[in-house]
């Protein structure tokens, strides 16, 4: 069981494959020079970066719908630097795109999450639509309808990185840090993190002040949000009201929920795979919820641990079957723990 | 003067309107613990198919709007019973599920009406004139309707037996099981009230209004602040608030013009929650 139980506070195995898989990514402006490669990886990027945010609310069973908020908070910002302050070093506006967005978060957060978390769902699915009203009303700051346009390319140590396998290495970087930071909170808060998940009453009356670690999770959720707003932004070198639309918050969900919620490697694989679907067989980008509908109903119902868990379970049913053909006890091994839900409903 | 009692007609009949879909949101949650995601597409499926009988089948009005009311209470029922019901004591599973089927439904209506809005009119046009006020004939026919279908849920949740039998299932799940209150009898058919009354307010107000696919989204968030506002579960805290959140839209709307109605919305629901976290007639629930 050491295999599936990392110890407190290390990274397990699903977050050590998940920087490693990202960290690859730098290899594909070598190996491709594609534009439409590097189109499809861009996006890639950039929703794995966004379903982080998903992913780390998902680990306290709370579901956020707030991610393209804090993208176009993450993403404005980073052009208001760029355009009004001439601010370009890569370095210094992913500060800004990680930090001003969890600035907001923390005040929001640390109101809404003292409630029950259901409040939570709801208070940041009104929220994504209140940003989209402010974007659009606050011509002034944010261009309103037009957005603001003519971001110059940003640079790091001085070197512009302009083209087209520039912008895919700042996307790559981006999601790395994005990677490394989830990381490293879901593995240092581990513990706290499933206590919540798994009886959030129980963790309390054990002395866990619950809420602060939601505010903490909340905040550094907001934060990853803008930075894929900040990759966002800069490959499309416009900021504009609808790349964070409120319905493209259900998309960052699909990646994570279809992905597989129970490891780091559940949104990557989610993001990568649908992505790359709806780009590869044109689906419009309107018929594609429905397909994404369809598949989270699926995995609701059926595989709780989303494509990554039905993996899971295959092999390991496999690996029963043949130890039983070859005549050895199988080894033990339970499959991938469902999330216990106490039964309260009585049979009528 | 004029302008004012003007505003405050349009916040009642907003009002009524958001009563009526909040209700059913509340009573959902109230009763099952199921925070229904899809509770803004059902409105827009009403909408949808009252504008096809009209315009498909040539059913007049009144008959389309009870048929839009009965499809969506259908619908309701079917997803309750197969699909709601296998995972009704994970909240987190059931809203994915409600926002799931959310998705199917609003990607159903694009496939099969296509992206714009159709020309949906209602069938009574003409005003009424006097004191310096204009109402539109159509808009005081939709109020008195709803008003009629607000008191009927009230009749219903607290004159009979099916209403109690709802009220005791949502005070204490276990206790009124014991006492022999049949839950899987009783769930799909609270679903299906609600979301009857969901199909029945988009196929009432989506002809004055607007009829258009992706509709469901600011419903659902109009009515997330009600029901906050209101405190979730509570029907008389729901009714109170639409009523409130209508006057808001339509005085803000007059007097400070633009969108900026939904932003004070959202603060006074941020301060509600911050002074009376259960909401404003909220008692402590359910712990979904």
């Amino acid at each position: 069981m050491e295999r599936t139980a990392p110890r407190v506070g290390k990274p397990g195995p699903g977050e050590i494959a998940s920087v490693v898989v990202l960290a690859l990514a730098f290899a594909v402006p070598f190996i491709s020079e594609s534009p439409l490669v590097y189109s499809i990886t861009n996006q890639i990027l950039i929703a794995i970066t966004a379903a982080f945010s998903v992913y780390i609310m998902l680990r306290m069973d709370l579901l956020t719908f707030a991610v393209p908020s804090f993208m176009a908070i993450g993403g404005y910002t980073v052009a208001l630097a760029a355009l009004k302050g001439g601010v370009t070093d890569t370095l210094l506006l992913a500060a800004l795109a990680f930090s001003v967005p969890a600035l907001v978060a923390l005040p929001l957060g640390a109101l809404v999450l003292r409630l029950r978390g259901v409040y939570f769902v709801l208070v940041t699915f009104v929220l994504t639509e209140i940003v989209q009203l402010l974007l659009f009303e606050t011509p002034g700051l944010t261009g309103g309808s037009n957005g603001l346009v003519g971001m110059p390319a940003t640079t790091l140590f001085g070197l512009s990185l302009a083209d087209n396998r520039a912008v895919l290495f700042v996307a790559a970087g981006l999601a790395l840090a994005a990677a490394l930071i989830t990381a490293g909170v879901t593995s240092y808060f581990r513990q706290h993190f499933a206590a919540i998940e798994e009886n959030e009453v129980l963790a309390q009356s054990l002395g866990l002040v619950v809420w602060r670690y939601k505010v903490l999770g909340f905040v550094v959720a907001a934060g990853l949000a803008g930075l894929a707003g900040f990759s966002l932004v800069n490959m499309l070198l416009t900021a504009h009201p609808t790349s964070f639309s409120p319905i493209s918050s259900v998309n960052y969900i699909g990646y994570t929920i279809i992905g597989g919620r129970s490891s780091m490697l559940g949104p990557i694989v989610g993001s990568t795979l649908l992505v790359w679907a709806t780009n590869i067989f044109a689906i419009r980008g309107e018929y594609s919820q429905g397909l994404f509908g369809v598949l989270i109903i699926v995995v609701v119902l059926l595989a709780r641990g989303g494509l990554l868990g039905a993996v899971r379970s295959l092999l390991l049913w496999v690996q029963t079957v043949r130890a039983r053909a070859s005549g050895t006890a199988p080894t033990s091994s339970p499959t991938v723990a469902p999330k216990s839900s106490p039964t309260t409903r009585v049979a009528p | 003067m004029e302008g004012f009692v003007a505003a405050g007609l349009i916040g009642v009949s907003l009002g009524a309107q958001y009563a009526l879909l909040a209700l059913g949101f509340t009573l959902i949650f109230g009763i099952l613990g199921v925070v229904n995601f899809a509770h803004g597409g059902f409105y827009v499926l009403g909408g949808y198919v009252a504008y096809a009988a009209v315009h498909h089948l040539g059913a007049p009005y009144p008959v389309a709007v009870i048929a839009a009311a009965l499809v969506t209470a259908a619908t309701g029922y079917a997803f309750e019973l197969f699909l709601v019901e296998r995972r009704i004591d994970d909240h987190l599973a059931t809203l994915m599920l409600t926002l799931g089927l959310y998705l199917v439904m609003s990607t159903g209506v694009l496939v099969v009406f296509g992206p714009e809005s159709p020309q949906f009119a209602f069938p009574i046009t003409g005003t009424l004139r006097g004191w310096g006020l204009y109402v539109p004939i159509a808009n005081l026919i939709v109020l008195l309707v709803c008003l009629l279908a607000i008191g009927a849920v009230y009749a219903l949740m607290y004159r009979t037996d099916f209403g109690r039998a709802l009220r005791a299932l949502a005070d204490d799940r276990q206790v009124a099981t014991a006492q022999g209150l049949r839950p899987r009898l009783l769930f799909p058919l609270a679903f299906a009230l609600a979301t009857g009354l969901a199909g029945l307010t988009g196929a009432l107000v989506t002809p004055i209004l607007s009829l258009a696919p992706h509709l469901g989204d600011p419903v659902l968030a109009t009515s997330f602040l009600i029901v906050i506002l209101g405190g979730l579960g509570s029907i008389g805290g729901a009714t109170t608030a639409a009523f409130i959140v209508g006057m808001v839209e339509a005085y803000s709307s007059v007097y400070l013009g633009g969108s900026k109605g939904a932003l004070v919305l959202f603060v006074l629901v941020l301060v509600i929650l911050v002074v009376r976290p259960s909401g404003l007639f909220g008692r402590e629930v359910r712990g979904a």
